[in-house]
């Protein structure tokens, strides 16, 4: 007798031990702890215009349809959840219409770069501008998606560093760099660079198109961004088509799920790309005073060529509502994180619904220019601060412990 | 029953070696799994700030050379497995284990105290009367050692387990069968049960309940000769059930399923060690056997051992001596068995004011902290206030004068929305680290009954 159930103990710990680990990889750990910024300037229309018709290039299938269950179990007995409808809805009608989206401006922007250095007259110059601003929009939707491969080539930190580095920048020019891999050059590449190559080089329109008539450096430069860019991009897109499937299957709590990566990029965006970088640090919330030349399109704002801060700042907070509803293209909500949040029976969905709707308030009630309204009435910034500051609250604490998101790739007992 | 009678009674050799057999190497393997995960660097080496114990500040990584200390454990592990200077050997694995423990209580676990706390026991006992390599370099082994040197042991882990258990009595985990809801409910991708039983509310209760009376309970069953298969059944599901569940809870469960070899029967240990020894029969044979073990300075153990269960049994309650409510502030929470008992999560930002100047601004806690150690400051009051007068320091010796630091916190608790977790008009600078009760902790706002 004892000595079966010491066998049986023996083959226990055996299977149990062969069983545990796989969960617990420890991998890429703080991929995502570098500051990114990025920000760029439109002559100040208020709201984005940008909503999701995705201009049907390749993989595009936006199939309005909503999989799988429900928003509405108002008791947890019996009936699950489905997660993979969050995925689902997310990759279809968000995330792939948006790269579409996105991806097409880009083909644009990229064509009328080149249009501008073999000709670089004025109606050039402001038909390569529109672009740059349309496309920087649109950027706003997809900046969140760090998964896959736009993870692995960290898409998001070369599209959109900001501040953009003058003094790299020049040094690429003058180089003819064309190898914009190096870390370092992140922040002289994406559209903060394209703002620099645009507004900044010179002060006025004319200044800029006198210095590509007269050096060719700097169009060689600037069709060097817009190849870097284009082609990041359609890496990115182009892997979708094959990792969608991945995507909407990956639905396990563990750290490196799809499910939990997506709720850990959405969280990190707002925190970072949205609240931090373009509200919280040119309005000095993490300095002693503020640092307007850290805003988004800060060069488009400072030479006086229009103002984009405010829009960028809009279209992304329009971005994550999107996200976070599970907005499909006609605005009509779907499997998302506020249905998973009513399915736990807690009440923070509706709160940070609400929320949302209060930041549009208080982003709207800023200045166009940035740079005026940090000189003139800073305050205004830091309410608004505050406004996403509360959503990222409900997000970190509430959010994450009732999905109870696994993120540790450390052993923790729970407390 | 007369207590020299007992401190007389002898117990067969084996049920120590066996015992050191199965902690020498499941440290060995635990010390190697640690490493390999490259968690030595990531956790001790990377960061820049270290969170200390209270009055255990000078208890540091060592830069490159701390894999030493990883390698001194996984070396003594392995001499106390085999039985090689046991003495010095289970003396060095006490250390640097509780050295590594010590160095950050970012990594706090409540097993790894339970192996500082064994290997300190382990000290006091000839665990390598039988079996062993010292027997062979002495050409003696021993059949009998004290019968309270194997109490002892079941002593200490019947305590982890019933404080575990009275630790469960209370109206958030079983009335409510809060944490559980919230971590059976996330556990959507397990199979079969994982989409079904474990998103109903009667299987979150049940859980609950049958946790706290599985805690409260399996060491009396394993105690008793009568029940003591089933016990031993019970520890062994319990504990793969666990594994399962929580994956990030690492090494426990297969920790307290090594520590219940303890409780079988002498003559149990006794033939699992004969049959396994017998492959080595031939290097045993100029080993003479003697009887009994000839226990040195037993009083002074026995004297060591009785103020170290005094406290053992004390230092749980020691939340009594603070008001509010222990979940919420966590003042005396940390060893005392409190293992998953709570589903706590924090945002915590802290802002510098010059006090000459009044000049302000906000940390960015990325630029000091790793995520894990964010994580983890974000709602423990204590790591709040250690963090707090680092960050004034650093800026008092940058530049700015005076600096007082204020924090925004918010912590949600069990479920309940979060809520502003430190009062935000204090400054932190001012208040002391230490034992004393941190007034500038809010109140939870609600009550949690029972213990």
């Amino acid at each position: 007798m004892k000595h079966l159930y010491i066998k049986i103990f023996i083959a226990l710990l055996v299977i149990v031990s062969c069983s545990k680990d796989s969960d617990e990889d420890y991998g890429q750990n703080s991929s995502q702890s570098n500051v990114q910024t990025t920000t760029n300037s439109s002559s100040g229309s208020t709201t984005g215009t940008t909503t999701g018709t995705s201009t049907g290039t390749t993989t595009g299938t936006s199939t309005g349809t909503t999989t799988g269950t429900t928003t509405d179990s108002s008791s947890s007995q019996g009936d699950t959840f489905d997660r993979g409808s969050i995925l689902a809805n997310y990759s279809e009608n968000i995330i792939i219409p948006r790269y579409n989206t996105f991806k097409s401006s880009m083909d644009i922007l990229k064509n009328s770069i080149e249009t501008f250095v073999n000709s670089p007259n004025s109606d050039n110059y402001d038909a390569l501008q529109t672009d740059w601003i349309d496309s920087y929009k649109k950027w706003q939707y997809v900046e969140v998606f760090n998964i896959s491969k736009a993870e692995e080539i960290m898409y998001g930190l070369k599209m959109n560093t900001y501040p953009v580095s003058k003094e790299r920048t020049d040094n690429n020019i003058d180089e003819g760099k064309t190898d914009l891999t190096n870390p370092n050059d992140w922040s002289a590449q994406g559209f903060p660079g394209l703002d620099y190559m645009l507004h900044g080089i010179g002060e006025t329109k004319d200044a800029v198109i006198e210095l590509y008539s007269s050096e060719s450096k700097y169009g060689n430069y600037l069709l060097t961004l817009g190849s870097v860019m284009n082609e990041n991009t359609i890496q990115v897109v182009d892997d979708w088509t094959t990792y969608k499937d991945v995507f909407n299957s990956s639905v396990d709590n563990t750290a490196t799920s799809a499910f939990n990566m997506m709720v850990n990029d959405f969280v990190y965006y707002f925190e970072k790309g949205l609240r931090t970088n373009k509200i919280g640090i040119p309005a000095g919330r993490f300095s002693s005073t503020p640092l307007p030349d850290k805003i988004e399109a800060y060069y488009y704002s400072k030479n006086s060529f229009g103002n984009l801060s405010k829009t960028l700042a809009l279209e992304s907070r329009k971005g994550v509502e999107e996200l976070f509803l599970g907005l499909n293209s006609d605005g009509v909500e779907g499997p998302s994180y506020k249905s998973y949040l009513d399915y736990l029976e807690t009440e923070i969905g509706n709160s940070v619904k609400t929320k949302l709707e209060e930041a549009t308030l208080s982003l709207n009630d800023l200045q166009d220019n940035f740079l005026t309204q940090i000189a003139e009435n800073n305050t205004l910034m830091l309410v608004a601060f505050d406004a996403l500051q509360t959503i990222v609250v409900n997000l970190k604490t509430d959010m994450l412990s009732n999905f109870n998101i696994a993120v540790d790739y450390t052993d923790a007992d729970g407390d | 029953m007369n207590i020299s009678k007992y401190l007389n009674k002898k117990q067969d050799s084996s049920s120590l070696a066996i015992f050191r057999l199965g902690f020498g190497f499941l440290m060995l393997y635990s010390t190697i799994r640690i490493w390999y995960k490259g968690w030595i660097r990531e956790l001790y080496i990377d960061p820049s700030f270290h969170f200390s114990y209270y009055g255990f500040e000078w208890v540091k990584p060592i830069g490159d050379y701390t894999y030493l200390i990883f390698l001194l454990c996984a070396i003594s592990s392995f001499f106390v497995a085999i039985g090689y200077k046991y003495r010095i050997s289970i003396i060095l694995l006490f250390l640097s284990f509780t050295y590594a423990e010590l160095m950050d209580k970012t990594t706090y676990l409540n097993h790894y105290y339970l192996v500082s706390l064994i290997s300190f026991l382990m000290i006091f006992f000839p665990a390598n009367a039988k079996f062993s390599i010292d027997n062979l370099i002495s050409k003696k082994s021993y059949e009998f050692i004290p019968k309270w040197n194997v109490d002892a042991i079941k002593l200490m882990i019947c305590i982890v387990y019933f404080y575990a258990g009275i630790a469960k009595i209370n109206s958030d985990w079983l009335i409510d069968a809060q944490p559980l809801k919230i971590w059976l409910t996330s556990k959507y991708d397990l199979p079969i049960f994982g989409g079904t039983l474990f998103q109903m509310d009667w299987v979150h209760v049940f859980f609950s309940w049958a946790g706290m009376f599985y805690d409260l309970l399996i060491a009396f069953i394993l105690l008793y000769r009568r029940t003591r298969p089933f016990g031993f059944f019970l520890v062994i599901t319990f504990h793969i059930m666990t594994a399962i569940l929580f994956p990030a809870i690492g090494m426990f469960p297969y920790i307290m399923i090594t520590s219940s070899i303890i409780f079988l029967e002498p003559q149990t240990h006794k033939k699992i060690l004969d049959r396994v020894s017998s492959i080595f029969r031939k290097y045993f044979q100029k080993v003479s056997s003697i009887s009994n073990y000839n226990f040195k300075k037993a009083k002074f153990s026995q004297t060591i051992l009785v103020i170290f269960f005094s406290i053992q049994l004390l230092f749980p309650f020691r939340y009594f001596l603070y008001p509010g409510e222990l979940f919420w502030n966590e003042q005396g929470y940390r060893f005392s068995w409190r293992v998953m008992l709570i589903e706590k999560k924090g945002f915590t930002e802290f802002k510098i004011v010059d006090g000459e100047t009044s000049e302000s601004f906000y940390v960015l806690n990325e630029e000091f902290l790793t995520e894990f150690q964010e994580r983890q400051m974000s709602f423990q009051p204590d790591f709040i206030l250690e963090y707090a007068h680092y960050l004034g320091d650093y800026y008092n010796n940058n530049g700015y004068n005076n600096v007082e630091v204020y924090a925004e916190s918010y912590v949600t608790l069990n479920g309940r929305e979060s809520k502003v977790f430190v009062d935000p008009n204090i400054d932190l600078m001012k208040e002391e680290r230490g034992f004393s009760n941190k007034e500038w902790i809010t109140e939870l706002e609600d009550e949690i009954k029972g213990f």
